[in-house]
């Protein structure tokens, strides 16, 4: 994992004639964790996807270190440098094991690739899950697999799509426990949400998506005692 | 011609008695199909992956092409690479008429929309997250395809062996192209149906024989690979 600035700017995104996205611009940061609302169809996926590189925008611009660039030109250092997670993670036929050695694509020997699988099992929690046929976890430990898998890949930047949806509190609270290792260990993280507040302990800054354009609508340093109320309960369970 | 058993019985007795000219003749017909399918493989299966996979102009079109094609007479194709390879053909320097390279080409002909068909169904099956997960964990491009092609496995497997079972049993292609020359090019549609004609049923059982034992083992194999990935309750 290396220290990242990223700001994308720019990025316009239409479907028919309908606009997703306006001149959007967002910065990520080492360390940060950004999470974004918005109604269903305002955008969110879209746009991680974009920020993935598995979706193309309209237009757009990309600044790192190196200068500002047209997104098409570095459509492969975001692939390089992120790992996007579906709502619903896709499991590949066979059990957590195989799931997670896809995610290892270094040629790593044998013992070595064993020795970080095992290590990603433990990090997750999958001890007790670990042969079983993936596709037969439940939505929590699904989850699980697909951050274990994020976790072996040390992306610069995690963008995850509705990460705890539908979700009972002990899995959720396992995932977040997760994305909070991840964000101490220096990882980006950028998160869709319906609910904000499960995610106002872990969120550095939030932002809403509205009409194509994205606005920051809360901060940690301005949240309401309803907010303050609920993460308190939270990190108390 | 004798009754039904004793024919029966002379075919198994040809079949198992080591024949020398019935098994080359299941030999040459091994030797074609199985070259025909290897080749058309590869190609068909990349095309299919595109179809399912990619949009391009003419992809429709494209699609359409190849499901008209499965319905293609092994006859018709037969004739139209007999025009393409005979003297007067465009291909006729080639000299391919009558020999097994003129048969294989008329077996990949006859194989790849098969290939293609089936494996675009194939492919189409699997979720689109699997090749962007494989993506997303940095997979290159060639190994996200291996890991989808993983996933679609069984319905591929499906495709190969109803590609190979139409062509190891189909006749008139092989007939018009290979010419049916002993040893050479007859392989056992061709020679059942030589061996009919001239009232030898006992050798066109013995090779039926050997076709309906391929589809078997072709079948029970496909079942023992699906039997494998079935749903979990």
């Amino acid at each position: 994992m290396h220290s990242t600035h990223i700001i994308f700017s720019g990025i316009e995104k239409r479907f028919g004639r309908k606009p997703i996205l306006i001149n959007s611009t967002l910065e990520i940061k080492s360390g940060e964790c950004i999470l974004l609302c918005g109604n269903n169809g305002a955008g969110k996926t879209t746009l991680l996807r974009i920020l993935a590189g598995l979706d193309v925008p309209d237009a757009g611009y990309v600044s790192t270190g190196l200068g500002k660039h047209p997104w098409k030109q570095c459509r492969q250092q975001l692939r390089n440098t992120t790992v996007y997670l579906h709502q619903e993670p896709y499991m590949f036929d066979g059990d957590v094991i195989s799931n997670l050695n896809i995610a290892l694509q270094k040629p790593y020997s044998r013992k070595k690739r064993n020795g970080r699988v095992l290590s990603a099992i433990k990090w997750a929690g999958l001890e007790d899950v670990a042969h079983n046929a993936a596709r037969t976890l439940s939505g929590g430990e699904r989850q699980r697999v697909a951050i274990a898998r994020a976790w072996l890949r040390e992306p610069d930047i995690l963008l995850l799509d509705e990460p705890v949806t539908n979700m009972d509190q002990r899995s959720r609270s396992s995932t977040i426990r997760l994305l909070h290792n991840l964000k101490q260990q220096g990882m980006a993280l950028m998160i869709t949400s319906h609910d904000p507040l499960h995610f106002e302990a872990l969120a550095d800054t939030s932002l809403r998506i509205s009409d194509g354009s994205i606005r920051r609508y809360l901060s940690k340093d301005n949240v309401t005692p309803i907010h303050s109320r609920i993460r308190r309960n939270e990190q108390l369970k | 011609m004798g009754d039904s058993t004793s024919i029966t019985r002379d075919a198994i007795y040809l079949l198992f008695s080591g024949d020398a000219e019935l098994w080359a003749i299941i030999g040459v017909s091994f030797q074609v199909s199985t070259t025909a399918i290897l080749i058309s493989i590869p190609p068909a299966i990349a095309i299919a992956f595109l179809l399912a996979y990619t949009d391009f102009p003419g992809r429709r079109l494209t699609i359409s092409v190849f499901n008209t094609l499965l319905a293609v007479p092994a006859v018709v194709i037969g004739l139209t690479f007999y025009l393409l390879l005979s003297r007067q053909g465009p291909l006729g320097d080639w000299r391919l008429l009558f020999t097994q390279s003129a048969m294989v080409m008329g077996q990949i002909a006859l194989s790849f929309p098969i290939l293609v068909a089936m494996g675009h169904a194939a492919f189409q099956a699997v979720d689109k997250r699997a090749w962007e997960t494989a993506r997303t964990l940095g997979a290159s491009p060639s190994f996200a395809f291996y890991t989808v092609m993983r996933e679609a496995r069984f319905g591929l497997l499906a495709a190969m062996f109803a590609g190979y079972g139409r062509i190891i049993a189909e006749v008139g292609a092989s007939m018009m192209l290979g010419g049916n020359i002993l040893h050479y090019t007859r392989n056992i549609p061709t020679a059942i149906a030589l061996e009919t004609s001239k009232g030898e049923f006992s050798q066109g059982i013995a090779l039926g024989l050997v076709l309906i034992i391929l589809a078997l083992v072709l079948n029970m194999s496909l079942q023992y690979f699906q039997g494998k990935g079935q749903v979990s309750s």
